[in-house]
């Protein structure tokens, strides 16, 4: 039995990856307990490296790691049963139907074939393929594409999902579409799921852990929640009118706070929670039609972090 | 609307073992070839030679039954001919045991030959469909991310390869063998053949396996089909060339050729010039008739050079497995 449900499915001990003199990870440690994870970085910051070093689709030069309870370097293929992963690049075999191509892909993870298909059904049903199924993968869109890439990744009913881009390519609808696919695997159907993204606000929207990476290393790694709890509190306030009047008494109480162009009063109130401000708002008589608590908090995370390890020691 | 549940659900069931995924790759690999139409045709001329094959074995076995419709048409024969074949005939009634074996074993030399050139040709149409295709839409890294080694896809793409040239190769000369001896006057004739049959799966077994590989390194050599078919053609082709040109320079050239290796390994394997001097001994007729034969080519045949040919083999097989050590891998 796979040690998903034991509280860590994914452990690195120093890992470490080099490409001639370049440090693609460099000491990487972390342990990470099953959820929604995000895995941040800009770009060459070394996420899909890690990703593939966990999924031995690349050798690591130093270190240890175990995904799923298993040991890497020594069971690659017995992890990989349990495993999904849908990489950037495209990688379908040309001249398959979708399908066709799902089914394959589960035989390949072992499934008999009569059950190949139905699971390759139902897995399109799921990620919302109709009768395009039955077309060549050639003449997909990229959001079909990407649909597909999360059908061939979960067909095989994995107990971790490592998502590379998912959302890459799609139109914003796509994209909200795709991210709750994504979001379900684990909310409703109890899947980890490992997002590398560098957009930020897909991680935000769907994962509840966050791993920053840049130039090879961890900078960070904690809940989302308790992330946004370091940050000192900010909000903002959407308001039919009176926004000035806002503006006006949030410097009253020396709290900074601006009207942005979309009209949205942006308040850095400093509390841990929203209390402060929502006494303020009742003082005024004011009624908002939304409050969105640290609505950039992650985007000036990763900036921080980044900064972090780029200063000079 | 879906008439079933399009919820995720789990499955729990037992899954295959190893040897029913690498199955299951050769059987796409082999898929892939059977698409293209002329794949299908060169099967078809393949299992038309057997047809044949066959049909000279039955034609053979029918000589030795009294009343057989056959005499009526050697009847007609010029008288030289008709000679030819009684003496032939009683060379089978007086010691069939040696005439079946060599007859056949002389048979699967002579079909054996057109039916490497075509299994040369199917690879040729096949290369595209076994690593090119996968290095070029980087179906690799899927296969890698699945539970799969590298080892679990390159069996798996040989065993599609192996299953092609059994079509092209293997398959029509031991149909024809079957066939032929089924159909012929006595069940001892398939014991009689029981050394020819052995020859071909000794030398076509190994030959195709030998194919197989060096098929699979060339087809990862790049991610352009175009290239790697012109290399296994060229390999092919201009190994061909260089045969000729070792006799006038350096005589070690000729192992480059991969069809002259082979011909020396089934000549070694077969040896035709052993079986025609046993014909020429036992039916005189076939003696006049083979006497003009050049003398330096029954020398040839009858010393093949098989050290050089299984180092040139080797080489070959050397930098196939090299290249596919290379090239199999994600990135």
């Amino acid at each position: 039995m796979f040690a998903a449900m034991s509280g860590v499915v994914i452990e690195a001990r120093d890992l470490g990856k080099d490409y001639g003199r370049v440090k693609a990870l460099d000491g990487v440690t972390l342990e990470v307990s099953p959820g929604t994870i995000g895995l941040l970085g800009p770009n060459g910051a070394g996420k899909t490296t890690f990703m593939k070093c966990l999924l031995q689709l690349i050798p690591f030069n130093r270190g240890s790691a175990t995904l799923l309870g298993r040991d890497v370097g020594r069971e690659g293929r017995e992890i990989r049963r349990r495993v999904g992963y849908t990489p950037e690049q495209d990688g379908h075999i040309p001249g398959m139907v979708g399908c066709e191509y799902v089914t394959y892909c589960a035989q390949l993870c072992g499934l008999p074939f009569s059950a190949a298909r139905q699971r390759a059904h139902e897995m399109l049903d799921f990620v919302g393929m109709g009768q395009e199924r039955y077309r060549k993968i050639e003449t997909y869109s990229t959001g079909m594409k990407q649909r597909l890439k999360l059908a061939q990744a979960i067909v095989h009913d994995p107990a971790i999902v490592f998502l590379d881009e998912p959302t890459n390519g799609l139109d914003p609808r796509g994209q909200v579409q795709m991210l709750e696919l994504v979001q379900s695997l684990w909310r409703d159907h109890g899947i980890t799921v490992v997002l590398s993204s560098h957009l930020l606000h897909d991680v935000d929207r769907i994962c509840e852990q966050i791993v920053i990476i840049a130039r090879g290393q961890v900078l960070v790694h904690d809940r989302l929640e308790a992330l946004k709890a370091r940050r000192p509190g900010s909000a903002e306030v959407v308001l039919a009118s009176r926004q000035a009047d806002l503006v006006q008494a949030c410097g009253r109480r020396q709290w900074p706070a601006e009207l942005l162009p979309n009209g949205h009063v942006r308040v850095e109130h400093r509390a841990a929670d929203l209390n402060p401000l929502l006494r303020l708002l009742h003082e005024m008589d004011l009624s908002p039609i939304e409050i969105i608590p640290s609505p950039n908090a992650l985007e000036e995370l990763f900036v921080q972090a980044l900064e972090t390890a780029h200063a000079p020691a | 609307m879906p008439l079933h549940d399009t919820r995720y659900q789990h499955w729990d069931g037992a899954h295959l073992g190893i040897w029913r995924r690498r199955a299951t790759i050769a059987r796409n690999a082999l898929k892939g070839c059977w698409q293209n139409k002329w794949t299908r045709y060169v099967v078809s001329v393949c299992w038309t030679l057997s047809l044949t094959q066959a049909m000279v074995l039955f034609l053979i076995g029918q000589l030795l039954v009294k009343d057989s419709s056959l005499y009526d048409w050697v009847d007609q024969l010029h008288p030289q001919m008709q000679a030819l074949v009684r003496s032939f005939v009683a060379w089978l009634e007086v010691n069939p045991k040696i005439s079946v074996g060599v007859t056949q074993s002389l048979l699967f030399s002579v079909f054996g030959w057109p039916l490497r050139i075509l299994t040369l040709v199917a690879i040729a149409l096949a290369i595209p469909h076994l690593v090119t295709r996968d290095l070029g839409s980087q179906a690799i890294t899927i296969y890698a991310a699945k539970a799969l080694t590298r080892m679990d896809y390159i069996l798996g793409k040989l065993g599609g390869l192996l299953g092609l040239m059994a079509l092209t190769w293997l398959g029509p000369l031991l149909a024809a063998w079957f066939v032929g001896n089924l159909l012929g006057p006595s069940w001892h004739f398939f014991w009689h053949s029981r050394a020819a049959l052995g020859a071909v799966l000794l030398y076509v077994g190994p030959a195709m396996v030998f194919l197989g590989l060096l098929a699979l390194g060339i087809s990862a050599i790049s991610a352009q089909e175009k290239a790697t078919v012109s290399i296994w053609i060229g390999l092919w082709l201009l190994g061909n060339s260089l045969v000729p040109i070792a006799r006038e320079t350096r005589a070690w050239l000729k192992y480059a050729s991969l069809t002259f290796d082979l011909d020396q390994i089934s000549l070694a394997i077969f040896d035709p010039v052993a079986h025609i001097r046993v014909a020429q001994e036992n039916v005189p007729l076939v003696g006049m008739l083979l006497q003009d034969l050049p003398a330096r080519k029954l020398a040839v045949w009858a010393h093949p050079e098989l050290a050089g040919a299984l180092i040139g083999l080797g080489i070959m097989l050397a930098a196939a497995l090299f290249i596919l050590y290379l090239r199999i891998k994600p990135e």
